[in-house]
């Protein structure tokens, strides 16, 4: 499935530094004995790794005891000042929802249009998708003062003969979110089938886990005729994916641009968030991407060439982003319409500057160091950019609900909004059910995609070519990896 | 089901030993890669895979599906909301949108699971776990009276481990 044609040159032309195919290379990847055994070997638990679950799910249990002081309080422990009634919640739940969005970015649209880097990166991002759906999919229902009614939402012949109004933006949601986890979950599995035939096979020790591997391999054979279904199928999914991934946050985005409040009720909304989305989850991506390849040691897989081209990506979304942010300011001042001047100068100078200011460093400023190709291919100053896009990214939905809903039409309504240590505990419980999904999964299935990365892998030749394998008149040319640095 | 496997550690000697089978036809050729190529699939030359065929009937119904549910549920609890019309077919697109991305990815792996004929219980006879790891193989289906023209023909091409199977 990997992205592997690319042009050669004439073999009398002067060889020169193939660039833009970088990010493709594996120059310290040698066979697919190498491969089976270093992306296999990371499955195998360590000290570390019980601590960091330990963490998570110490995390995730004040998460759970908040939540049940809130339903047992009702809600308002958590801090709502009328009419701020949406807050952290509806606030963490967009931060989620755009979190995942790299992960399909990724793995899906990358993927059709045969962009090289994401091999070796894809893996990651997609679990982190499905993660964060499944951590998203929560926050409304924590929203709601009598949680256990949230089956209200779906569509089901019921004694009442009440159906969903599905006019509302909400019911969108439910079923834009549904069919969000739903379709990235099963990308994500048909992918693993081939990589959890790998661990099948190299399974010797425990008779169980061979059982498990077994049953959830489905029995895949590795056959001409499984893979050739498997790749239509699979590229069908990445199709189905990509609008999928759009419409999500365009559907998420509609929550707030249906109403009249000002700064939510405008057109540029769906853009604006899902790209806000995909810049978000690059910094997810890089936040987990760049420890995982060290402790893991795999910094040869997802090497210096992988993380400068996602990098330039973070880039490219950052300025869509910060080119939103000033559209925003443009609309507000070019429409004449009051409301909407007065509530922008509260966001920018107002009682909510220095949320703002938060989101503007974070989001506009600091990834414009990108631009050096230095910084693009330091792995630390990656790790540390992520935070604070992560940050910045979840300031970007505060400014967005918080400002709007205390400065509204009517002036005797505006007031502030202040969390409680109920959000701030589900924002932390959040964190810990995330990580605590994502420590399970690395431990259990392989972080790389094997049978992917053995296709960007040179295969054994019986008489070596100088442009590849020619018995069918294909040329898959293998060279140095440029500009030569990969660790 | 009885046949001959021929184990290949080389790309171009399986390619190769495939197009000398197909020239001869002792039988029918299943091939094990450990990951896809195109040399191989070029070698072989099987029919385009009719998962799209799911992929378009599932969408179809799928966003069929999403209209109807909408349109059929707007009329049987009628509430007039901003002077639209009851059955109001711009904000239904979203739903038959998400439906038909629903159903028709989840069709597509039905349509996966069927033809690629997993998930099965055992795994078939010829299949090693090399396959999966790094080796190639080449599987001929065939009688025995054919067996010692597919076996000549597997080593003559560079199969490192040629064996009969039933």
């Amino acid at each position: 499935m990997a992205a592997t044609a690319k042009p050669i040159p004439a073999r009398d032309e002067p060889r020169r530094p193939n660039i833009a195919s970088a990010d493709v290379q594996l120059p310290a990847v040698k066979d697919f004995e190498q491969v089976d055994r270093e992306i296999v070997g990371t499955l195998h638990p360590t000290v570390a790794w019980f601590m960091g679950l330990g963490v998570a799910v110490f995390f995730l249990l004040i998460g759970i005891a908040t939540w049940m002081y809130q339903i047992y309080s009702g809600l308002g422990v958590a801090g709502y000042n009328p009419p701020v009634m949406w807050g952290v919640y509806i606030i963490t739940f967009v931060f989620w929802i755009g979190i995942g969005h790299a992960g399909t970015l990724i793995s899906a649209i990358l993927y059709l249009f045969r962009a090289g880097f994401r091999t070796t990166i894809y893996r990651c991002a997609e679990a982190m998708t499905v993660f964060a759906v499944m951590t998203a999919g929560l926050f409304p229902i924590l929203h709601l003062g009598r949680p256990w009614k949230f089956f209200w939402l779906i569509p089901y012949p019921n004694w009442r003969y009440i159906w969903p109004q599905f006019k509302s933006p909400l019911v969108w949601d439910v079923f834009a979110i549904l069919t969000y986890f739903t379709i990235s979950s099963t990308f994500l599995f048909i992918g693993l089938i081939p990589d959890i035939a790998v661990l099948r096979d190299r399974e010797n020790i425990s008779p169980i886990r061979k059982r498990i591997f077994s049953v959830l391999s489905l029995g895949w054979r590795n056959t001409d005729n499984e893979w050739r279904h498997f790749a239509r199928a699979y590229l069908f999914l990445a199709a189905f994916s990509t609008p999928l991934v759009l419409s999500v946050h365009s559907v998420v985005s509609f929550d707030f641009a249906m109403a009249l409040t000002p700064g939510w009720h405008t057109t540029i909304f769906p853009p604006y968030f899902v790209a806000g989305a995909i810049f978000s989850g690059m910094g997810m991506v890089f936040t987990i991407i760049i420890p995982l390849r060290r402790w893991f040691g795999l910094k040869h897989y997802v090497t210096i060439n992988h993380l400068d081209a996602a990098a330039k990506l973070c880039l490219f979304t950052s300025l869509v982003v910060g080119c939103a942010y000033m559209t925003e300011w443009f609309v507000a001042w070019f429409s004449g319409n009051e409301v909407e001047q007065s509530f922008f100068a509260n966001r920018i100078w107002g009682q909510w500057w220095w949320s703002s200011a938060i989101l503007y460093t974070c989001n506009m400023i600091l990834p414009l160091t990108l631009f050096s190709q230095k910084l693009r291919r330091s792995p630390t100053w990656l790790f540390i950019l992520s935070f604070t896009v992560n940050i910045g990214m979840w300031f970007e939905r505060f400014v967005i609900v918080v400002p709007s809903l205390s400065h509204e039409f009517e002036p005797w309504q505006w007031t502030s909004y202040r969390p409680t240590w109920v959000d701030y505990g589900i924002l932390l419980g959040s964190f810990g059910w995330f990580s605590m999904w994502f420590m399970l999964f690395i431990k259990q299935l392989p972080v790389i995609a094997i049978a992917e990365v053995k296709e960007i892998l040179p295969p054994k030749l019986r008489k070596p070519h100088p442009h590849g394998i020619d018995s069918t008149g294909r040329h898959f040319e293998y060279e140095a990896d440029t500009p030569g640095e990969y660790a | 089901m009885q046949g001959v496997l021929g184990a290949f550690h080389e790309l171009d000697a399986a390619v190769s030993a495939i197009e000398a089978l197909k020239k001869n036809g002792p039988g029918l050729i299943r091939v094990f890669t450990p990951t896809p190529r195109h040399e191989l699939e070029e070698a072989i030359a099987a029919p385009p895979s009719p998962v799209r065929r799911f992929t378009l009937i599932g969408g179809l119904l799928g966003v069929t599906f999403g209209y109807w549910i909408a349109i059929w549920v707007s009329d049987y609890w009628p509430l007039v909301v901003g002077g639209k019309p009851i059955a109001s077919w711009v904000p239904y697109t979203v739903f038959g949108f998400e439906v038909m991305v629903l159903i028709g990815g989840l069709s597509t792996v039905v349509g996966l699971l069927i033809n690629a004929r997993i998930p099965r219980l055992t795994l078939m006879v010829g299949y090693d776990p090399r396959f999966s790891h790094g080796d190639y193989g080449v599987w001929v289906e065939c009688t025995p009276e054919k067996a010692r023209t597919a076996e000549a023909l597997l080593r003559e091409h560079g199969a490192v481990e040629v064996r009969r199977e039933r």
